[in-house]
């Protein structure tokens, strides 16, 4: 097992990652230390888009390890997290090793004898050679220790989280045919969640937990700033500040960080000078991906000298009788 | 600090936050890790390990400086008093003089920026009955009761009129805006310093409570009708749970049913036309995954139960993913949207708020005809049909056909009702209309029963 600290302290943390172009919080940064420190998981949860994901690779670049991923969906199993044995390849092996095998029961006096040195041969068809490794197990094996990032586990059945609990407490894997398989390298694991439904209090237990929200006005400034550089400040600042008022309308899907970027990127592409109505119009489906919030910002957006504004929300009209 | 720690973790849990012996090791270890020396450091590393769940993060920020805050960080007071010259001090003493004892020592104390001591503030929380709050909710309304035991109200008053007779008696105008200012800043400095004391008492308070889930089996067999509000939130909880349990109930069931396995019988027969040398491998088939459609009756007739009928279509939708919830009065809503990504209570807060009760009459026909109109699509048999409601329908149109025909088309009809089957047809009810088109018709009017009605309804696929 790997003890050498993977991270002096916080601050380098937030160094490391900064240097992969990412903004950390202190939130962030001190909980990222004390993953690899404890050598817990970590569930990060939070709003589409916030940068869970991101999060993931950015640690992996910043301490050079591999990243391993696991996207979850609806009747994700074992055989496609963990392991599967390679059917195929088995049956090709055995076809055409056939005469060897003959060779090996030829002597045999009994039935019973060559089924006795068949069973000796077994290792053979139930080695590493057939098992497909699936990223859990990867993650586990891998020579060199790695980065896993099982990403959206709510969405994943609840079986499969009772399932992932061995994986995670312990880091070892039971394979029938093969027996116990412990980690090399106890790798750095990280668990995403949107939310969707509540994960059970056997796993939360298991993890650290890191919720990461919208950012505030300067780091998404400062986010922005990073990533595209070429938008003009004040244009930047115009946007991120229309994009805060907008999370707090009462929209189907509220814009996260991914889209502040998105936006800004198509701000750049498109040229633009200025936050005006006909350049609104124009990109403003960037940021919203539902056509009733589309209708609903440009109802109540209002184009002024000094940006775009935005009428209060009231939301008391909903329900008629 | 360790026994500070443990006190702070049985306050949370005393606060609804869950936390297991194996995280509170965590806490420690992690705390070894970085040190107590940097309060923001301390409190992300208890943070990180102590709370799993977004919605408990405000009980831990609330909690948090109440335990680990030294006194200090407590605003500054000042002495109004120190500047004066001997004759203002000695008009201002004989103005007090007129007062009563009680109230002058509390306008002194404001006048030369004196904190209640520790005997004074235990003195206080005695008459405000801060010794037996254990509710944080109450922090407030305990803290204005406290300054209510101080006179704090007269004080204010008193020191106003000697503000004005000093002036009349020729203070200076600029020394007694100074001494405003100061009395002001005392007041708030001292209003912190009641609300800080309330807050932790009830901290403490917290820390030491033993849980109590002593009578729970007696909640869950008592009318949703005859519960008080705590109970409420006793049973809330217990909702919860519940869910959490059918949730790994559902799940251990699937398991077992289990999907995606060779099928050694199908994989010999496919191969047999090659020579029984398996070549195309077969698997068992899936099975057929539940959908659930679940109408919610949320009139006035229904409302005393309807926030615990809501809280199980929510763990319904947290279970079976594919399920459409629907509430109505006299019309229906789609509110599957609302549950979607919102911890429980919120979510059946923003529903009932956004159709509050009114003078508008329960009317389950024509929400049975809007869903035959909109939402059809959703029933197939597959589907499991689910109506909540007690079947009074105002004297409307009871639909009965449209009823019928969702009853064909899907795959089960059943109805959870919380009346007793003896008032069915009573009145404006026209369950005994409806009751034979279903396929189960289930009583609930207590926890217990609705625990059983949703297990039975699981465990039938």
């Amino acid at each position: 097992m790997n003890e050498t600290r993977i991270f002096p302290s916080p601050a380098q943390v937030k160094n490391a990652l900064n240097g992969q172009q990412y903004i950390a919080s202190d939130e962030i940064a001190t909980t990222v230390f004390l993953t690899a420190q404890l050598g817990k998981p970590l569930l990060c949860e939070g709003p589409a888009g916030v940068g869970k994901t991101e999060l993931a690779k950015s640690i992996a670049g910043a301490t050079g390890r591999e990243l391993i991923r696991l996207q979850c969906y609806e009747g994700l199993d074992e055989t496609k997290a963990l392991y599967e044995w390679e059917y195929a390849k088995q049956l090709l092996y055995t076809q055409l090793l056939r005469d060897k095998l003959q060779d090996t029961l030829a002597s045999a006096n009994t039935l019973a004898q060559a089924a006795d040195r068949l069973a000796q041969e077994e290792d053979v068809f139930f080695s590493m050679r057939f098992l497909l490794q699936r990223p859990l197990l990867k993650a586990i094996l891998n020579d060199t220790p790695t980065v896993l990032l099982i990403d959206e586990i709510d969405r994943a059945d609840a079986e499969f989280e009772a399932f992932l609990l061995e994986v995670l407490s312990d880091f070892q894997v039971t394979v029938p045919e093969l027996g116990t398989l412990a980690a090399v390298h106890r790798p750095i694991v990280l668990l995403t969640s949107n939310n969707t439904r509540e994960l059970s209090e056997a796993l939360k237990r298991r993890c650290l937990y890191l919720f990461i929200g919208y950012p505030t006005v300067e780091q998404e400034m400062a986010v922005v700033h990073l990533k595209v550089p070429e938008l003009a400040p004040k244009l930047a600042q115009q946007a991120v500040e229309l994009v805060h008022r907008l999370r707090g309308l009462d929209l189907r899907k509220s814009p996260s960080i991914s889209e502040t970027l998105d936006w800004a990127k198509s701000l750049v592409a498109l040229n633009a000078k200025q936050l005006d109505r006909e350049t609104l119009e124009n990109t403003l489906s960037v940021l919203l991906k539902h056509e009733s919030d589309l209708q609903k910002v440009k109802r109540r957006i209002d184009v002024t000298e000094k940006g775009p504004r935005l009428e209060d929300d009231d939301r008391s009209s909903r329900w008629r009788n | 600090m360790d026994e500070r720690m443990i006190r702070f973790i049985s306050a949370l849990r005393a606060g609804g936050v869950r936390i297991s012996l194996a995280e509170s090791a965590d806490a420690f270890q992690a705390v070894d890790m970085l040190g107590v020396e940097e309060r923001e450091r301390f409190r992300l590393s208890l943070r990180a390990t102590l709370v799993k769940d977004a919605a408990s993060l405000p009980t831990f920020d609330e909690l948090f400086p109440l335990f680990f805050d030294s006194a200090d960080a407590q605003e500054p007071m000042f002495d109004a008093t120190q500047e004066m010259s001997p004759e203002e001090a000695q008009m201002l003493a004989q103005m007090l003089r007129q007062f009563g004892e009680q109230l002058r020592k509390m306008m002194e104390r404001l006048l030369r920026g004196e904190q209640l001591n520790q005997q004074e503030l235990d003195q206080l929380a005695e008459m405000a009955g801060l010794n037996r709050a254990q509710d944080m909710q109450y922090r407030d309304w305990y803290a204005q009761r406290m300054m209510r035991a101080l006179r704090f109200k007269e004080v204010q008053e008193a020191l106003r009129e000697i503000m004005a007779l000093l002036a009349k008696m020729g203070m200076s105008k600029q020394r007694l805006d100074q001494m405003q200012q100061l009395i002001q800043a005392n007041q708030k400095a001292l209003q912190e310093q009641v609300n800080r004391f309330a807050g932790q008492k009830i901290a403490e308070n917290m820390s030491e409570a033993e849980p109590d889930d002593a009578n729970l089996d007696d909640l869950m067999n008592r009318p949703f009708r005859a519960l008080s509000d705590r109970e409420m939130d006793v049973l809330r909880k217990e909702v919860r749970r519940l869910a959490n349990r059918l949730r790994s109930r559902i799940a251990l069931r699937q398991k077992r049913a289990k999907s995606g396995q060779l099928d050694a019988k199908a994989t010999l027969r496919a191969n047999l036309k090659h020579a029984g040398v398996p070549i195309e491998i077969k698997h068992r088939d899936h099975r057929i995954k539940p959908k659930l459609v679940v109408i919610c009756d949320i009139s006035t007739s229904m409302r005393h139960c309807s926030e615990l009928m809501l809280s199980l279509v929510y763990a319904l939708q947290d279970l079976v993913t594919k399920t459409h919830a629907f509430a109505f009065i006299d019309h229906l809503e789609f509110i599957s949207p609302d549950f979607a990504g919102k911890e429980a209570n919120a979510a059946i807060d923003a529903v009932l708020q956004r159709m509050p009760p009114g003078y508008y009459s329960t009317d389950l026909g024509y929400a049975l005809n809007q869903f035959s109109g909109q939402f059809l699509d959703t029933v197939d048999q597959r589907t499991t049909f689910i109506l909540v409601g007690d079947g009074r329908n105002n004297y409307n149109d009871p639909a009965l056909d449209a009823f019928q025909k969702l009853a064909r088309r899907s795959r089960r009809m059943i109805w959870i009702n919380p009346e007793p089957p003896m008032l069915w047809g009573s009145g404006d009810s026209d369950m005994l209309q409806y009751a034979p088109l279903c396929n189960n018709v289930v009583m609930a009017s207590t926890l217990g029963e609705l625990a059983e009605a949703v297990d039975q309804l699981l465990s039938q696929p």
